[in-house]
C-alpha cells in the first residue's frame, strides 16, 4: 500500500488540533493541578454535557469501534451482545454509582480502592482492588494502541520496523505529555472533538455505504446464513443464548468496575449528573449498534478480496473490516477525518485509563504503604509520573510482545474486574460486612475464573459450565463472580462468630 | 424508626422495578433470535435490539423523572453539589 497524502494531512492536521487542545485544558476551569483530586479527577466539577462527552470517550474506546464490527465480520450474530450488553449496563449505572458518588465525594475518595479502605478498614482488601484495577487495565491501554496501529497502518504507513511503529511512538509522546501537564482535563476537552467526528464519520458511513451497496436488505442478503442468527440450543445445550446472555450481563457488571469508568464516574459534579447520562449515553449505545452493522456492510462490500487490501488483512485480520471499508467507501479526505475520529478515540480512553492507573498507584500503594506522610502536592506529583510510566510501559508491551496476548489478557482482565462488585455492593448497601469473607470471596473468584478461562486455552471466556448434565456455555466472568458472592455470603456470619470481624465504620 | 423509614424508601425507590423490564427483554434471548419481520431490510434480531437502547433510555428517563418529582433528589443534591457556589451544574 502506498501512503495516501490527502488523508494523511487531514489526519495529522487533526491530530495536531487535539494536541493543542490537550495543553489549552490545563487553563480550562483554572485550579491547582498539584492536587490529585484537581489533576486526577478535574476537581469533580464535570456537569451532565463533559460527563457525557467524558464518559462516551471513555467507555466507547477506538478498540471497540474497530473490535465490535470486527466481531461481527467474523463471527456474525454473537458479535452483536455488545447492544444488549449496553443496554444493560444503565440501569447499573443509575441505581449503584450516585450513591458511591455521594459517599467518595463526602469522604474525599479517589479511587474504588480508597472506597473499600475506609468502609471495611481493611488493607488488604483495599491492596486487592489497587492490583486488580491496574493489572485488568494496562492491557486495555495496550488495546488501544492496537487500534491506532491498525488505522495509522491503512493510511499507507509502512508496517514492522522502527519506522512503522514512529507515528505510534510520536502520538504517545504527545499523549503523555497533555496527560502529565493538564490530567483530567486534557480527555474531556479532546473527547468533546472526538465524539463530533465519530459522530460525523458514522452518520457520513450509514448514510453513503448503504446507498453505495443497494441498500440494508442487499447487504444482509449477502451476509451468510448462518452468521445472521445465534444457532438455537441443540440436544442438552443451551448452546449460543445462554453464550450471548451471560455476554451481555457480565460485561455490564464489569463495565464500571475498571478503574477508567470510576475515574469519569466519580469526577462529575452530583449524583444527578450521573442519573441524567444513564439515559443520555445511550446515545453512544445507539451509534455502537450502528458501528457493529458496519462489520456485514464489510462484507457485503468484499473488502476481503480487493487486492489493495490484502497486505492490511494480513497484517491486522478482522481488525483491518472497518479501515478497508472505509477506504473503498470514503474519498481520500473523509477517510483522513474517519481515521483521526479513530485514533483520537484511542488518545481519549488512553489517557484517562493512565490517570485512573496513577490515581490507583499512588493512593492505594504508593501513599498506603510506603509513605503515609506525604503531602498532597508530592501525591499529585508521584501520580503524573505514574500515569508516564503506564502509557511507556503500554507502548512497549505492544511492540514487544505479540498482539494475541494483549487480547487474551484483555480477556482475562474483564474476569478479574469483576470479582470487585461485591465488595463495592455490599460496602453501599450492608451495614456491615466481612471484609476477611470479601476478601477469600474475591481471590476465590479470581482463581475459578481465570482457570475456566485457562480450560478455553484463553482464546474465549465462554466456559460450558454442565448443570445436571446440562450444558450452559457462559461467561466466565459471571460464573466466578457467582462463586466469589455465594463464598462471602456463606463465610461472612462464620468470621463474625468467630470474633474476627475487622471493623466497619459507620456511615 | 427502622422500620418507617423502611417504608418511605421502598415508596421512593418503586420506579426502579421498571429496570427489570429491559433486563428480562435482553436475557430472554430465544424471543428475538429471529430474521422475521424485517425492518427497512433489518432482520428482526438487529432492529429489535437497536430499538431496545431507545426503550432503555427511555425508561431510565422515566425513572429519573418520577423520583425526582416525588422525592426533590434535585434540590438536595445539587444543593450538595455546589458547596463552592460555583454555578452551572450542565457544563
Amino acid at each position: 500500500m502506498t501512503l495516501d497524502l490527502t488523508a494523511t494531512a487531514v489526519f495529522v492536521a487533526l491530530f495536531l488540533f487535539v494536541t493543542w487542545l490537550g495543553f489549552v485544558a490545563a487553563r480550562w476551569r483554572k485550579a491547582d493541578l498539584n492536587l490529585l483530586h484537581e489533576w486526577g479527577l478535574g476537581g469533580r466539577r464535570f456537569g451532565t454535557v463533559v460527563t457525557w462527552f467524558l464518559l462516551g470517550g471513555d467507555l466507547y474506546t477506538a478498540y471497540t469501534f474497530i473490535a465490535v464490527p470486527a466481531l461481527v465480520y467474523g463471527k456474525g450474530a454473537m458479535g452483536f451482545f455488545a447492544v444488549p450488553y449496553t443496554i444493560l449496563i444503565y440501569p447499573i449505572l443509575y441505581i449503584v454509582f450516585p450513591r458511591l458518588w455521594e459517599v467518595t465525594r463526602a469522604r474525599g475518595h479517589v479511587t474504588a480502592a480508597d472506597f473499600v479502605r475506609d468502609r471495611f478498614g481493611s488493607r488488604l482488601l483495599a491492596l486487592a482492588f489497587a492490583l486488580t484495577g491496574i493489572v485488568a487495565t494496562m492491557p486495555y491501554i495496550a488495546l488501544q494502541i492496537v487500534g491506532m496501529e491498525v488505522v495509522i497502518g491503512a493510511l499507507g504507513f509502512p508496517a514492522g520496523g522502527f519506522v512503522g511503529h514512529l507515528p505510534l511512538i510520536i502520538s504517545f509522546i504527545i499523549l503523555a505529555a497533555f496527560t502529565y501537564t493538564s490530567g483530567l482535563r486534557a480527555p474531556a476537552l479532546i473527547a468533546i472533538v472526538k465524539d463530533t467526528l465519530i459522530f460525523i464519520t458514522v452518520f457520513a458511513a450509514l448514510v453513503i455505504i448503504p446507498a453505495e451497496l443497494g441498500g440494508y436488505r442487499a447487504i444482509f442478503a449477502s451476509v451468510p446464513q448462518e452468521k445472521l442468527l445465534l444457532s438455537p440450543p441443540s440436544g442438552d445445550s443451551l448452546g449460543a443464548y445462554s453464550a450471548y446472555a451471560t455476554l451481555a450481563l457480565g460485561s455490564a457488571f464489569a463495565l464500571f468496575l475498571y478503574p477508567h469508568a470510576m475515574t469519569g464516574i466519580l469526577s462529575s459534579s452530583s449524583g444527578n449528573v450521573i442519573r441524567r447520562n444513564a439515559a443520555f449515553l445511550a446515545a453512544y449505545s445507539f451509534i455502537l449498534g450502528l458501528i457493529a452493522l458496519l462489520g456485514y456492510m464489510a462484507i457485503a462490500a468484499g473488502v476481503d478480496k480487493y487486492p489493495a487490501y490484502q497486505a492490511g488483512f494480513a497484517q491486522y485480520g478482522p481488525n483491518f473490516a472497518v479501515p478497508a471499508l472505509f477506504l473503498a467507501s470514503f474519498p481520500s479526505w473523509f477517510v483522513g477525518v474517519a481515521f483521526a475520529a479513530i485514533a483520537i478515540g484511542a488518545l481519549v480512553p488512553a489517557a484517562i485509563m493512565s490517570i485512573a492507573c496513577a490515581n490507583l498507584f499512588t493512593r492505594n500503594l504508593y501513599k498506603e504503604f510506603f509513605r503515609p506522610d506525604c503531602s498532597e502536592a508530592d501525591e499529585a506529583r508521584m501520580a503524573k509520573i505514574v500515569s508516564l510510566v503506564v502509557k511507556i510501559g503500554a507502548v512497549v508491551f505492544i511492540l514487544a510482545i505479540p498482539q494475541s496476548y494483549a487480547i487474551q489478557l484483555q480477556l482475562l482482565g474483564g474476569i478479574w474486574i469483576i470479582q470487585l462488585l461485591p465488595p463495592i455492593l455490599l460496602g453501599l448497601y450492608a451495614r456491615h460486612f466481612n471484609a476477611a469473607a470479601l476478601l477469600i470471596g474475591w481471590a476465590a473468584g479470581t482463581i475459578i475464573g481465570t482457570y475456566m478461562a485457562a480450560t478455553q486455552n484463553f482464546i474465549s471466556s465462554v466456559y460450558p459450565l454442565e448443570v445436571f448434565g446440562v450444558a450452559l456455555p457462559g461467561y466466565a466472568a459471571l460464573y466466578s463472580l457467582l462463586i466469589n458472592f455465594l463464598i462471602a455470603l456463606a463465610l461472612a456470619p462464620l468470621f463474625d462468630r468467630i470474633g474476627r470481624t475487622t471493623g466497619s465504620i459507620s456511615r | 424508626m427502622a422500620n418507617g423509614t423502611k417504608k418511605a424508601r421502598l415508596l421512593r425507590y418503586w420506579p426502579r422495578l421498571l429496570f427489570l423490564v429491559p433486563f428480562v427483554a435482553m436475557l430472554f434471548v430465544s424471543s428475538y433470535n429471529r430474521l422475521a419481520p424485517e425492518l427497512g431490510g433489518i432482520p428482526f434480531f438487529y432492529w429489535y435490539q437497536l430499538a431496545w437502547i431507545l426503550l432503555g433510555a427511555a425508561i431510565v428517563l422515566v425513572v429519573y423523572a418520577i423520583e425526582t418529582k416525588v422525592t426533590r433528589v434535585t434540590e438536595r443534591t445539587e444543593r450538595e453539589a455546589e458547596p463552592s457556589g460555583v454555578p452551572g451544574d450542565i457544563l
